[in-house]
């Protein structure tokens, strides 16, 4: 069971970076989104998304299977949350809106304005999730713990992200490893299992054992580190963090950008969905 | 023996290499767990056995180790996915406040904590179930922050989410504090 975490972009220009510039660019990135719901800024920033994404080197036959998550995950949330809003969107009511026509069946309406509104959405989604990518495939998974202790989360914590990543491969390993001691008992938890509550069950005799044997082995772990001192002063960490011209320029552009979001949110220039003219003059007079 | 006695209300906060420790395998556990998931048809999110894990590490070592269990096993868990550990932060922050509210339950729910096995699985069992109902209240910020309907979050996101997840903690938690008491009186602990 490989369930570690893939480093698909290692060598390419965003993996060269500091890790830092990889989680602060998402961070400001999703800020500046956040505050955006004119669609065509949105368009921009989705194709800077695109641009970032495309520098981490990920290849596509290797992730097609996430994109596809990622795509139905957001096109059904989209889709559901413009049926139930039933044609409104914010600020414009049913009555205010240009409908467009009705679904069959459902009779929900779809205006100009909600059909705008779900776009924009479907392309806001979109972008954090382009940007999110390269935090999970350009970032060496032994790095997140010092990275995010150089970004100010207290050491102890910081340790603990290390260690979480550290505990993968191995607590994968017993999984399995409790997963075929099962199926030699002739149980399979991985074969198809009808229903909620039978899918629950079937995962108890693989669950439970995991878990209890990964927590009563962790008495290793932790005499190690109190023999070493663990939180008694100031660790130090093997890797040294250091960021160079270009990891404050990608630092400098996403904090631009948020800057400009954040002027444009609050002058109201980007904080109202825009509907085309050309879709409210499909609806009918 | 017992670690979920009334005397840990004092030291519920305290960070220590056990707290970082659990906190870790608990994280872990959750993030690859999370790939066994199944789709519910019709829902944009999964029945999630695994998350019983979060629950049950809060309640059993504390609030400290259930939000850690939570925030980054849900983190890691997208970011195997692919979808970014930072991607979904407020969903991340609904699971860790599941397992903060879970650790809390020696000052809400001290008789069964403090009771025989069979009162502190059951325990576990109610505080999983609160923590569940209330923490996931957190995904509602989608409504502002994705200006997502509030219809949409009930019945998307929130119903299919807690139902699931209240199935997965009430069958498993008290199953995994059956599992883990003897251990640990075995364990010195």
């Amino acid at each position: 069971m490989n369930i570690a975490p893939r480093y698909l972009g290692r060598g390419s220009w965003l993996a060269r970076r500091d890790p830092r510039v990889l989680i602060l660019a998402i961070v400001l990135f999703i800020f500046t989104v956040l505050q955006v719901w004119d669609g065509r800024v949105i368009f921009g920033l989705l194709l800077i998304s695109v641009a970032y994404y495309s520098l981490a080197g990920i290849p596509w036959r290797q992730i097609r299977r996430n994109w596809t998550v990622v795509f139905v995950f957001i096109g059904l949330l989209v889709t559901v949350n413009m049926i139930i809003g039933g044609g409104d969107a914010p600020g414009v009511t049913l009555e205010q809106a240009h409908v467009l026509f009705r679904i069959p069946l459902l009779g929900a309406p779809i205006s100009a304005e909600s059909l705008s509104l779900a776009v924009t959405q479907l392309m806001r989604y979109l972008a954090m999730a382009t940007i999110g990518f390269p935090l999970a495939f350009a970032v060496a998974p032994a790095d997140f713990g010092v990275a995010f202790h150089r970004l100010g989360v207290p050491e102890k914590f910081a340790f603990g992200i290390d260690l979480t990543f550290r505990f993968l491969p191995s607590l994968a390993n017993d999984l399995q490893t409790t997963a075929d001691a099962q199926r030699i008992r002739g149980f399979d938890w991985s074969a198809g299992k009808a229903g909620f509550l039978s899918r629950v069950r079937s995962s108890v005799p693989v669950v439970v054992p995991t878990v209890v044997n990964a927590i009563a082995g962790a008495e290793d772990t932790i005499d190690a580190m109190d023999l070493r001192g663990f939180g008694t002063g100031r660790r130090t960490w093997l890797r040294h963090l250091a960021y160079d011209r270009t990891d404050l320029a990608v630092i400098g552009f996403f904090m631009v950008l948020l800057v400009v979001a954040t002027i444009g949110g609050f002058s109201g220039a980007w904080s109202q969905v825009w509907t085309p003219q050309f879709l409210i003059d499909l609806a009918p007079g | 023996m017992s670690t979920l006695t009334m005397d840990r209300r004092n030291n519920l906060w305290e960070v220590t290499s056990r707290t970082i420790v659990y906190s870790a395998i608990g994280a872990a556990l959750y993030g690859i767990l999370l790939v066994a998931q199944v789709p519910i048809p019709g829902s944009t999110v999964s029945v999630r056995p695994a998350f019983a894990l979060v629950p049950f590490f809060g309640y059993a070592f504390g609030p400290i180790v259930g939000f850690f269990t939570g925030l980054v096993g849900n983190g890691i868990g997208d970011q195997i996915s692919g979808w970014g550990a930072l991607t979904s932060w407020n969903w991340s922050i609904a699971n860790g406040l599941v397992g903060l509210i879970a650790g809390l339950a020696p000052m809400y729910l001290a008789r069964w904590v403090n009771g025989n096995l069979r009162d502190r699985a059951i325990g576990g069992a109610v505080a999983g179930a609160i923590a569940v109902v209330v923490g996931f209240l957190f995904i509602f910020t989608d409504a502002i922050l994705q200006k997502m309907d509030i219809g949409t979050i009930v019945s998307t996101l929130y119903i299919p989410v807690i139902v699931g997840d209240l199935i997965g903690t009430i069958i498993l938690v008290p199953i995994l504090v059956y599992a883990w008491e003897p251990v640990k009186a075995q364990l010195g602990r």
